[in-house]
């Protein structure tokens, strides 16, 4: 009983805070690969630079929760500027010139940043500090209120497909953008807007993960490789399933440290990436023959 | 292959061997060269899969690494032969190469650039965090492979001779493969991997086939970097390297095997050039990889038919 108050619940509570956190970042990833067939690999980066606009923001306002509002925003922006300038030339061409043109997108963000902030380790401060009292064992109120963040937000993207307009859109349009376009609607500009919103949701994730990680400019690299699994396991495309893999990814990866170094942990989730991708590439809920 | 071709082709070799006779060839541009055309074959090896077959492989990197990998093992432990180093990098990446082949070629698309990539990091993971191999030191200060006796490839000049040589012959064995039938039907795949296999061919069969040569002639040009770096480490094998041999690739000019010869030298020149002047030369390869996909898809090679120039892409 000690062991499972002491260790086991701890880390099976830290597995679902970052499996919520990683649910944001694969979420925006699974969405424009539904939308574009392009896979982002410049959606570390995006992640990145919301944590170093937290960093800006918290320098000048000194106010976590200004940063908060503005960092997503700041960097929706730059979605949308990148998108349009970048991506939008490349919609009649093979998926592979956007994979390529995105890593280029990351080479530049990367370096940008570190031209900017610098390549050491940062931090963030959490907004509050101190622990509650919770099934036994004392939890740090900040990733309590990771954990709460993450999924209202998710929650409300969840709303925000299933009961507006503008999220019936982006659904139309990852279904058939042509026939969407045919009844009149402004497709580009919902394959912008939404490019802008998977950006924010990437930055609002960097920030949220800030004050519990290190920021750095190669952060974005090592959270790429994690959330192109979620979105393969829950099946490209697929909002609800890249939610499950990612807090089935963020349990796994907190459950299995208990055993093995972090290093095996690494290798036993990419083995379950390879084993997924040879036995079922579609994922937990892809649709059947989408690209395999 | 035209005669004009071939007469153009014979004035760049003897270019690339004179070289080093050149009177402003320091020691530096040298090692420089070398890069140039180490990265030029590798680039030109990865051609073989996204340019003429349709697979993108986001896990060169593994087989370049484990081939210098396997070599320096070899150097460190006295085993000095150049020619068992070969064969050894063969061995292992050949081995690692048909495991990642066999089950990558089951996936096309996009399936097939994730599992090469994630195979690839599992490699990368191995060698950085155990410390059987130096651990994120890689293997440092290797002695100086062995031609034949005591004749040891120890000066840049003998070191670029023996890339040029390896360029050479794998040039050689990727010409006389895409002319084949084999680089026809390679190319049929990418074009209609359906149809290709009504036709009757084993599609499968074939990709893993251009896999291994692909990843053997890359294995072979990583071989041959502890001889000259006197390092592996496992920086090599990060997939943001398999990442960079790709946009050598685009850089040069898909399915032309000249193009990402070229493509890698001038990755590799760019790279040192801007580095001397500033150090955010990331900012300017990321944005000279923007332009290219926006505005010349070709490659450099493309812009020759855009000036009107014969296509290069011999088996289009």
């Amino acid at each position: 009983m000690d062991y499972v108050v002491a260790i086991l619940l701890p880390q099976l509570l830290h597995g679902l805070v970052f499996g919520a956190a990683l649910g944001l970042l694969a979420l925006g990833l699974t969405v424009i690969f539904g939308l574009l067939g392009v896979m982002n690999f410049a959606h570390g980066e995006l992640y990145m630079l919301g944590a170093y606009a937290g960093i800006a923001v918290v320098g000048v306002t000194h106010s976590f929760w200004a940063a908060l509002v503005v960092a997503p925003l700041a960097v929706g922006a730059i979605g949308a500027v990148t998108e349009v300038a970048t991506l939008r030339p490349l919609y009649r061409r093979e998926p592979l010139y956007g994979l390529i043109l995105t890593f280029g997108l990351a080479l530049v963000f990367r370096e940008g940043v570190r031209q900017i902030w610098g390549g050491d380790m940062r931090r963030i401060l959490p907004p509050f500090t101190g622990s509650t009292p919770l099934l036994g064992m004392t939890y740090p109120n900040y990733r309590l209120f990771l954990l709460v963040a993450s999924s209202l937000l998710l929650l409300a993207i969840w709303l925000f497909f299933t009961k507006t307009r503008a999220g019936v859109l982006v659904r139309a349009a990852v279904q058939d953008a042509e026939m969407l376009d045919g009844l009149g609607v402004n497709v580009p500009r919902v394959f912008t807007l939404t490019f802008a919103g998977s950006a924010a949701l990437a930055a609002l994730a960097g920030l949220l993960l800030a004050p519990i990680f290190t920021v750095y400019p190669q952060m974005g690299v090592e959270m790429i490789l994690l959330a192109f699994i979620v979105v393969i396991l829950g099946g490209m495309g697929s909002m609800g399933g890249s939610v499950v893999a990612a807090v089935v990814i963020g349990l796994a990866q907190s459950l299995l440290t208990l055993w093995m170094n972090p290093q095996r942990v690494a290798i036993a989730i990419f083995a379950i990436m390879i084993v997924v991708l040879i036995v079922r590439p579609r994922g937990f809920f892809g649709r059947e023959g989408v690209l395999e | 292959m035209s005669r004009a071709l071939s007469w153009r082709a014979v004035v760049v070799w003897v270019l690339l061997a004179a070289l080093p006779v050149l009177p402003f060839m320091s020691k530096f541009y040298l090692l420089l060269a070398f890069d140039a055309l180490l990265f030029g074959a590798i680039a030109m090896s990865l051609d073989l899969l996204i340019g003429y077959t349709g697979l993108v492989s986001f896990g060169h990197a593994a087989f370049f690494g484990l081939g210098a990998y396997a070599s320096a093992v070899l150097l460190e432990r006295g085993i000095v032969s150049l020619w068992a180093c070969l064969l050894f990098a063969v061995l292992v990446v050949g081995l690692y190469a048909l495991v990642v082949s066999y089950f990558s070629t089951t996936r096309r698309g996009i399936y097939f650039a994730l599992l090469t990539l994630i195979f690839a990091e599992v490699v990368y993971t191995f060698f950085r965090y155990t410390q059987t191999f130096g651990g994120s030191d890689g293997i440092q200060g290797v002695p100086p492979p062995r031609l034949v006796g005591g004749f040891a490839i120890d000066t840049p000049m003998r070191n670029y001779y023996l890339v040029l040589v390896y360029l050479g012959l794998a040039y050689l064995a990727c010409r006389v493969l895409v002319t084949s039938h084999f680089g026809k039907v390679l190319v049929a795949i990418r074009e209609n991997e359906d149809r290709a296999r009504f036709l009757g061919y084993n599609v499968q069969r074939y990709k893993m086939a251009v896999c291994m040569i692909s990843a053997l002639l890359t294995g072979l040009g990583g071989a041959l970097y502890p001889g000259r770096s006197a390092f592996a480490t496992p920086d090599l094998m990060l997939w943001t390297v398999s990442g960079e041999f790709i946009i050598m690739v685009m850089i040069g000019g898909l399915g032309t095997l000249a193009g990402p010869v070229v493509g890698g030298a001038f990755f590799v020149l760019l790279q040192e050039k801007v580095s001397s002047y500033v150090d955010w030369y990331f900012i300017v390869i990321g944005l000279v990889l923007i332009f290219i996909v926006l505005f010349m898809p070709k490659g450099l090679l493309g812009i020759r038919e855009l000036l009107g120039g014969r296509r290069w892409r011999a088996t289009a």
